[in-house]
């Protein structure tokens, strides 16, 4: 007997993301009259089609958790094109590794299964990489996360991120809770030491959101939040970027041409797009520096408007959502919490920059997944995406399993 | 398992109720504060829509015409240069130079950012250049252009006029001014800094006429605070320095009333250590000191009580007016319009309406309440001493016959300046003149003899007689 197809809105969702690629490209190409311009109204919408639509037909993957991230790398792409287009055609290079890597590890969350050593493997590569930026790396906005090898540079803490997910993942679903906050500590220490703050905030609230969700104890809880205003206070009187970013988040008028700079110009961005924004193409969000990294939700708010953003953080809170509902599928402890770290980990990104975009929170330099530039962010997103759609896939072969067995019981379902 | 699920649900809930946060810290954030954002001078988006749309024209509340742009584009103002110089610090000017005058603040309007996409639509449609919005603020400039000619000539100062039962502001008056179409290199450079909205920017100790809220928190917290005496000897040794008042004045034996009347330092030093600090200090907090002013029309400097080094002595000096106390001569008036409105405080509007190039009406002034800040009683018996002091007291000069005036003068002392600033707060007691004033001239002498003159000659001016 066929499964029966399901009716979804899955279609119509992608179709209108279509032609609102389309249609966005071909707005910047009667603005400039560029045939490249043109061409990538053709191309980025093709791209999302094939991606989208046919790569589920041969790989196992949950449609709507491709639609949506999809549609966020591809409004990536087009907001960067919009800024700078060498960096759209960078970032179309990183999307299409990204997605690579994402089919990757599908398949690579089905060999973690049951093989240890592949954890103890993780744990000696993530070793190595961490302390790579600390030996030959070079120093960008405060931070020493960078290294640069044979011509391409890259944010090893990134794709260590993706790895230190499965590892915590394993030991923790083995109650080991020492080994795992050990190398949670050994994680922590490099990045204070490469003064990548921004991205110890995440590991460190998703380590212990997973530590707490795998043992519910209050104690690690307690000495997690303790060990939280130790870091903090230690943080605040070691860096003095810190203390810097702290205040400028307290007031950012006060100096509002100097180190208030960024912020202010943000705010002034948002509210100059108002409720239906400036337009594609029309605002001035390039006045922004950092505008297609960590900025980038600022230009999405001026030329798009205050709806369209409230959109778009809506999509994050779908993606967390359907990252849950895969995780509460999961049969196996493992598969539950690395598919509820996945998610975690994704929305707490993206609340921390959008939080400091709009001036909630202290800025942290993070990137915000799927629509900023960079390539190791990419990679990095995408390959959490990649276990997501694993996890998924793994709880799909368990139904079928199940429905098997029912159906050679002669029950029916 | 079932506690990881379980435990994964709650973690949801958590990361649900950060996203909720987030977006309702947007919502509250750009409704409260998003036009302050808009329209300040880093906007350099403002800067350029300037070509795109012809900004709408600016009249007082008696259609007095204040700024327009002509068919060549150019920002012209009033063709009367003292109303030019009267007005400027509410108007503004099209470089910019007033931080929170209409012409910036109120930008949206003027550049017509409020109209909608379908207004916007019809308007290119019919291959208009767009025009901007008319606006009408509640400002009435003959009345500023006599303020300002009263005001004396090199000093530096505010004048505030405002409807204590609306909340209209007639003037909003830095001095000194300066006149935006041929603003001159002596402007520019003169240290009395005429940029500067001394209306609402300008905090500083008030002096003297602070004793009203003085005065309140003693008929609040003191029982028979009406009927008791206080002994006033010339000096209060108060740890090692002594309060004093002007020209080492006796008062003797006297009751608050009296002492308001004539201004006592010493008593109300006594009052300000018998109520002590946390009380006078909710008080003044009722009155909106220490409140982050955020009014729909005004960006107002916030007003400050002192709140670490309390000593006996800060205490004390507290109590006249005096210590580190910061308070804006548009704050005064609101405090005067408070006891003049029966304790009800209303929030000051500049904005009387607002007419798109079509004619119709996207904006129209209403009354708003803003806080508040005593009973009846309590407003009555402070208007009641006022009106002593109009009488027989200090304030006796902005005394108008055939008028019911209260008023409190003050006379600030500023470290650093040979004179004392000048006070004046006070208001006409008819509902047919509902009109609160505050005047106040940074180095202008004494209240009494500097600043209650001009108070008499406005509520002349604005009663007709």
């Amino acid at each position: 007997m066929k499964a029966k197809r399901r009716r979804t809105p899955g279609r119509l969702m992608a179709a209108s993301i279509i032609s609102f690629l389309a249609s966005a490209f071909l707005l910047l190409g009667l603005k400039d009259l560029n045939p490249v311009t043109f061409a990538m109204a053709l191309g980025v919408p093709l791209s999302f089609y094939l991606v989208t639509v046919l790569v589920p037909r041969v790989f196992p993957a949950d449609r709507l958790l491709l639609t949506v991230v999809n549609f966020l790398c591809t409004l990536g792409i087009l907001v960067l094109y919009r800024m700078d287009p060498k960096l759209a055609k960078g970032q179309m290079i990183n999307y299409a590794v990204g997605i690579g890597a994402m089919l990757f590890f599908i398949y690579f969350i089905r060999l973690t299964q049951r093989r240890r050593p592949l954890v103890v493997f993780l744990v000696l590569a993530s070793a190595g990489l961490m302390v790579l930026p600390l030996i030959f790396g070079t120093e960008r906005n405060g931070a020493r996360a960078w290294v640069s090898l044979m011509g391409f540079s890259f944010q090893p803490s990134e794709l260590v991120k993706v790895l230190m997910l499965i590892v915590e993942a394993y030991l923790l679903t083995r109650r080991k809770v020492v080994a795992a906050a050990a190398y949670a500590g050994f994680c922590l220490l490099a990045l204070m030491l490469q003064k990548d703050l921004g991205t110890a905030l995440i590991y460190y609230s998703v380590i212990l959101v997973m530590l707490w969700v795998a043992t519910r104890s209050g104690l690690y809880l307690g000495l997690g939040f303790l060990g939280a205003a130790g870091g903090a206070v230690v943080g605040y009187q070691m860096f003095s970027h810190v203390k810097r970013r702290v205040a400028i988040w307290i007031n950012p008028w006060t100096d509002y041409e100097g180190a208030g700079y960024q912020i202010v110009q943000s705010l002034i961005a948002i509210v100059n797009g108002g409720f239906w924004g400036t337009g594609l193409g029309l605002g001035n969000a390039y006045v922004i520096p950092a505008n297609t990294t960590d900025f980038v939700f600022s230009i999405i708010l001026n030329e798009f408007g205050w709806l369209f953003g409230i959109c778009v953080i809506l999509l994050y809170l779908l993606l967390f959502l359907r990252g849950i509902g895969i995780a509460l599928r999961s049969a196996s402890r493992f598969n539950a919490m690395l598919a509820m770290g996945s998610s975690v980990l994704i929305a707490l990104q993206a609340f921390i920059i959008l939080g400091g975009n709009i001036n909630m929170i202290p800025l942290t330099g993070v990137t915000l997944p799927f629509i900023s530039y960079g390539g190791t962010s990419m990679l990095s997103s995408l390959s959490i995406m990649g276990i997501l759609q694993g996890v998924a896939s793994l709880n799909e072969n368990e139904m079928e399993e199940d429905r098997e067995l029912a159906m050679a019981q002669g029950g029916n379902i | 398992m079932k506690m990881i699920k379980s435990n994964i649900r709650v973690i949801t809930l958590i990361v649900c109720a950060l996203f909720v946060s987030l977006m309702a810290f947007a919502a509250f954030s750009i409704s409260t504060q998003g036009q302050r954002w808009f329209s300040s001078s880093a906007n350099t988006y403002l800067r350029r829509t300037k070509s795109n749309v012809t900004p709408g024209s600016i009249v007082d509340r008696h259609n007095v015409l204040l700024a327009k742009t002509d068919e060549q584009g150019k920002r012209i103002y009033s063709s009367d240069p003292a109303i030019r110089k009267a007005v400027v610090h509410a108007v503004g000017d099209d470089r910019g130079n007033i931080a929170y005058g209409a012409e910036s603040f109120m930008a949206n309007y003027l550049f017509a950012y409020n109209e909608s996409y379908p207004e916007r639509l019809a308007q290119a449609l019919r291959g208009e250049k767009r025009r901007g919005n008319d606006i009408r603020l509640l400002i009435d400039s003959a009345l500023c252009k006599k303020a300002a000619s009263l005001f004396p000539a090199g000093k530096s100062g505010a004048i505030v006029v405002m409807n204590y039962k609306t909340g209209e502001v007639l003037a909003l008056q830095s001095f000194p001014g300066y006149d935006p179409v041929n603003l001159s290199q002596a402007d520019q450079e003169n240290p009395l800094k005429p940029f500067w909205n001394r209306a609402t920017m300008w905090s500083s100790a008030p002096g003297s006429v602070f004793k009203v809220v003085t005065l309140a928190a003693a008929l609040r917290n003191i029982p028979d605070a009406m009927d008791k005496t206080y002994e006033c000897t010339g000096s209060l040794e108060v740890g090692d320095t002594s309060v004093t008042d002007a020209q080492h004045a006796v008062h003797g034996i006297i009751t608050l009333k009296k002492a308001l009347a004539v201004s006592c330092n010493n008593v109300f030093a006594k009052v300000a250590l018998e109520l002590g600090d946390a009380s006078l200090k909710k008080t003044a907090s009722d009155f909106g000191i220490g409140d982050y002013f955020l009014f729909s029309d005004l960006v107002v400097q916030n007003s400050v009580y002192p709140a670490d080094d309390r000593s006996e002595k800060e205490i004390a000096w507290t109590g006249p007016g005096q210590s580190r106390l910061q308070i804006t001569p548009l704050h005064m008036a609101m405090i005067a319009s408070s006891i003049a409105n029966d304790g009800m405080m209303m929030e000051p509007r500049l904005l009387l309406d607002v007419v798109n190039g079509a004619g119709q009406s996207k904006y129209s002034f209403f009354a708003k309440e803003y806080r508040h800040v005593m009973e009846k009683v309590t407003a009555d018996v402070i208007a009641d001493y006022m009106r002593e002091a109009v009488r027989s007291g200090t304030a006796s000069a902005a005394a108008v016959p055939g008028l019911d005036i209260a008023g409190k003068t003050g006379s600030a002392q500023i470290d650093g300046q040979t004179e004392t600033n000048a006070w004046f707060i006070g208001f006409i007691d008819d509902s047919r003149y509902p009109y609160a004033i505050c005047v106040a001239i940074e180095d202008g002498g004494s209240g009494g003899g500097a600043a209650a003159p001009i108070a008499r000659e406005l509520f002349r001016y604005l009663s007709g007689k």
